[in-house]
């Protein structure tokens, strides 16, 4: 082959492998030609050749990081949520308010907060969802960062009359733990008449809202629930609420070490857990099916030892939360 | 793991469109949307990011009429097949009753079909499924770009590099003039149904 028909069809084919989408292999070809060119003395205007294919690379540069740094999706339109929904919460034996919730937390884990919190609102008028989807709602809020948003929720809820007193009960000793373990410092409301009385004080010197690592927020709660608070938590028949959970590290070089999460969401005995992209190394001891010994769970009631069963690994890929992981934790206690 | 509705003598299966990125998941799944209207049960929802890759899934649902007594449902999706969303992929395939795999016949795409046929084995392993087992067709795609002067892969070659072992049915096809895609789809459905029936009987 003469060395033009060469470099024209290494030219062609870098071309078609631009409209394929394969930008990588088209470079690849461009640059075999740009070679070929440039060993070439006798070629004729080889400076106008070079200067096209470099204009070329440039364009499926910029196109690569394009695709690379595509920006962040929020949500997602209605009927995707919809599928995510059906995807991610089918199980054919659940009753319609446990798949109905199992929906609303598979759209939490997706980032897609506020369809999730309005799906939740949905299932506060059923009495078996009612204080899961509660929990789960002030969860959505301090997700999204806005916590103030979650304290007037709360208060709301004081002021209407679609909780029974238990049912507050839990939901105070939820609330405040998790406000605790986001470093918030408050004083909540525990009746309608606290409401207004008190204010939400904030561990920061301006105004903001300053959010802090969880460290044993879970073990310093402990300390100030009250028994009384304790009891009527931890006699109810469902499993207690995680705020996060402590793994240790079995075997590898990272042996030894124990990695704290946040836990989401949890649905009875689930706990999902998100992990941050960087720590992606975790990822790898979480197979779906595995159990995972020495785990410490940090309650709204104090430290418990157990070990956990991996029940799923998602990575997140739209909304805020892309790239993250979330991991789902069903929580077994000897 | 179909869903089977005995009352409503119901069968909903879910095939998973599977394979390196841009091989052609997506325009399979067009053609299918395009030209089998008579099966398609609604629309076709694409989720995808920059340069058409898709982000999450696209997904089909198709309704296959009366199969002796029972009214056959297939919800068809395709994967990512952008390397970094391995943990999405795996999402996808949560439930698959069968799958097909798309290898992309340009030489240069060699070593990504081999890496993705080893992918979804992993992926499927995690499920607790046999890729040996369970109902899978490949598809020899891109065929046309033999023409157009493209180093493509002789199918000899695309048979010895994924298919030695597993033996599976597989075709030849071009998703974007739509041949082959109809033949790949019905021979999985075939596949799939009748490994549900084997099962049914066991369950029975
Ligand atoms: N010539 C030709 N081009 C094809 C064929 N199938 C797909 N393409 C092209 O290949 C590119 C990628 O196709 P998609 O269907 O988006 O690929 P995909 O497998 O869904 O890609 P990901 O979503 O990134 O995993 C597009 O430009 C298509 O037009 C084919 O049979 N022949
Ligand atoms: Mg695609």
């Amino acid at each position: 082959m003469n060395i033009v028909k060469k470099i024209k069809t290494l030219l062609k084919e870098a071309e078609l492998y631009h409209s394929q989408g394969l930008m990588y292999e088209a470079i690849a070809k461009y640059n075999d030609a740009t070679e070929l060119i440039q060993k070439n003395e006798q070629l004729k205007n080889k400076q106008n050749l070079l200067e096209g294919i470099s204009k070329k690379i440039n364009v499926l540069n910029k196109d690569i990081s394009k695709i690379e740094l595509a920006p962040k999706k929020p949500e997602v339109s209605e009927n995707i949520q919809d599928l995510i929904k059906k995807m991610y919460a089918f199980s054919p034996d659940m009753d319609e308010g446990a798949k109905a919730l199992e929906g609303a937390v598979a759209l939490a884990k997706f980032g897609q907060f506020k369809r999730a919190i309005s799906d939740f609102n949905e299932l506060l008028k059923r009495d078996s969802t009612r204080v899961d989807a509660a929990k789960n709602i002030l969860r959505c809020h301090m997700a999204l960062f806005s916590i103030d948003e979650a304290i007037s929720q709360y208060e709301k809820w004081l002021l209407d009359d679609i909780f029974n007193p238990d049912h507050l009960n839990k939901i105070y000793i939820f609330f405040e733990s998790l406000l605790n373990n986001e470093g918030v410092e408050k004083t909540l409301p525990k009746t309608k008449e606290q409401v207004d009385k008190v204010k939400v004080a904030v561990s920061s010197e301006n105004d903001q809202v300053q959010i802090s690592e969880p460290k044993d927020a879970g073990l310093e709660k402990s300390e100030t629930v009250s028994e009384g608070e304790v009891e009527s938590e931890a006699g109810s028949e469902d499993v207690l609420d995680v705020n996060s959970i402590g793994i240790s590290v079995d075997s590898g070089p990272q042996k030894g070490h124990v990695y704290e999460f946040k836990v989401r969401f949890q649905l009875g005995k689930v706990v999902s857990l998100l992990i941050p992209s960087r720590d992606k190394d975790v990822i790898e001891n979480f197979k779906i099916g595995s159990e995972i010994h020495d785990v410490q769970y940090y309650s709204n009631v104090g430290l418990f030892k157990g070990s956990g069963l991996v029940s799923a690994v998602k990575e997140i890929t739209i909304g805020p939360l892309r790239g993250d992981y979330c991991v789902d934790i069903e929580v077994m206690v000897h | 793991m179909a869903i089977l509705n005995l009352k409503k003598r119901q069968i909903e299966c879910k095939i998973v469109y599977y394979g390196p990125g841009r091989c052609g998941k997506t325009t399979n799944m067009e053609h299918i949307y395009k030209s089998y209207k008579k099966q398609v049960t609604g629309e076709m929802i694409s989720i995808d990011t920059e340069g058409d890759r898709t982000l999450f899934f696209d997904f089909l649902p198709m309704g296959l009429g009366e199969i002796k007594g029972f009214d056959v449902r297939v919800q068809v999706y395709t994967v990512p097949g952008q390397v970094q969303y391995r943990s999405t992929r795996k999402c996808v395939l949560k439930g698959v009753d069968g799958v097909i795999f798309v290898a992309d016949s340009l030489a240069v795409r060699r070593e990504k079909n081999m890496l993705s046929l080893k992918d979804l084995q992993h992926n499927l392993k995690e499920y607790g499924i046999n890729i040996f087992k369970i109902p899978l067709v490949m598809q020899h795609n891109k065929r046309d770009l033999a023409g157009e002067g493209l180093p493509i892969m002789a199918v000899e070659q695309m048979e010895r590099d994924l298919n030695r072992q597993l033996k599976v049915p597989s075709f030849p096809a071009s998703a974007i003039s739509g041949q082959g895609v109809g033949a790949t789809l019905k021979e999985c459905l075939k596949l799939t149904l009748i490994s549900l029936k084997r099962e049914m009987k066991l369950g029975q």
